[in-house]
């Protein structure tokens, strides 16, 4: 049986889709067989983001509608064998989901995939709650700054009111993502640490993604920075797909933006 | 000396920690009590019996091991 991983937030605009499309592509990478699931009806992201829009022809609701079945609506990826997407639905409706459809999807998923990554929609209303609600583990994504935090916090707050899982007395687990933190701001005391987020999260880190222009070149190609092996933030997300394997792996050590260039080609070299 | 100047010698990223950790004492109370009215009305009630109390105010705080509610009473002079 496969692993429901939710990719959550609170705030919107943090990076939850980039990051579903990179741990997605590095758990396939790994030899995964993993679908990343898109959860945000009437805004659709994630397709563009892995460069599959040209795919789509059935969608989420369309299977639990039995407007198709799930097989029709599962986009294969061409680049790796492994990865596959199930695109949100562009209905304008967000009622749409209803609990016990979305519970049939998944389970259905879960015969077939090791990992299902669902890319939750930002708000904490009925499409996190059914995202979040059969996960059987939330990776949060904050980025370094008061309100992202804030509603970090807020969702951590009520995921366990929302999921199965606790609800049957099993824990869910939390894990956080820090993306876009910027190296020589923290050295100068003028961004949130890492430490400091962790610190008022209260919940274990499993990943830290640096700031970089080049997430902006990868996400206007539709190539995940996870395929790039020479990147430093692609590196960043294969590490926190090598950490859900349960492999123990350090954490980048992200200093000013001198420091990156030169670990960078201490790594490639 | 301005608001301002009080805090010069902070950099704004421990400003902006302070800020959060405020918020969130404040937040994290409000979300795990669902009836935070109800409950204060009650300790104030039960409070009362004894001593004459102004007001109550509930914080609640958690860590991955714990988590603690704060009850303070302020007490009428």
């Amino acid at each position: 049986m496969g692993e429901v991983i939710t990719i959550t937030s609170g705030k919107g605009g943090v990076g939850k889709s980039t990051t579903t499309a990179n741990v997605a592509t590095s758990l396939a990478k790994l030899g995964k067989k993993v679908v990343a699931v898109d959860f945000d009806i009437g805004l659709r992201n994630l397709d563009m983001i892995l460069g599959l829009e040209n795919r789509i022809v059935y969608d989420v609701v369309d299977v639990m509608e039995g407007r198709c079945n799930l097989a029709q609506a599962i986009i294969k990826d061409k680049r790796l064998d492994n990865l596959h997407f199930l695109p949100a639905s562009q209905t304008k409706d967000k009622s749409i989901l209803d609990k016990n459809k979305v519970e049939k999807l998944i389970n259905e998923l879960k015969k077939e995939f090791d990992y299902i990554l669902i890319d939750s929609p930002a708000g904490i209303e009925s499409g996190f709650e059914h995202s979040i609600y059969l996960a059987d583990r939330a990776l949060i994504v904050t980025t370094p700054e008061i309100s992202a935090v804030r509603d970090a916090d807020r969702v951590i707050g009520i995921i366990d009111a929302k999921s199965k899982k606790a609800k049957e007395g099993k824990e869910v687990l939390k894990h956080i993502i820090i993306n876009r933190i910027k190296p020589e701001l923290v050295e100068k005391g003028e961004m949130l640490s890492v430490e400091d987020i962790l610190h008022i999260l209260a919940l274990p880190l499993i990943g830290i993604v640096p700031d970089d222009e080049e997430i902006i070149k990868s996400t206007n190609l539709g190539e995940p920075i996870a395929l790039d092996e020479k990147s430093m933030v692609g590196e960043a997300f294969r590490r926190i797909a090598r950490r859900i394997l349960g492999e123990e792996v350090e954490f980048l050590d992200l200093k000013s933006k001198k420091g990156i260039f030169d670990k960078l080609k201490g790594l490639f070299k | 000396m301005s608001f301002l100047d009080f805090f010069k010698k902070k950099k704004s990223k421990d400003i902006a920690k302070d800020r959060l950790m405020m918020m969130l004492a404040y937040e994290r109370a409000t979300t795990k009590i669902e009836n935070l009215d109800e409950m204060k009305k009650d300790l104030i009630d039960v409070v009362r019996k004894y001593v004459k109390v102004k007001d109550v105010e509930i914080k609640t705080s958690s860590n991955q091991e714990i988590e603690t509610l704060e009850v303070e009473i302020i007490l009428d002079k």
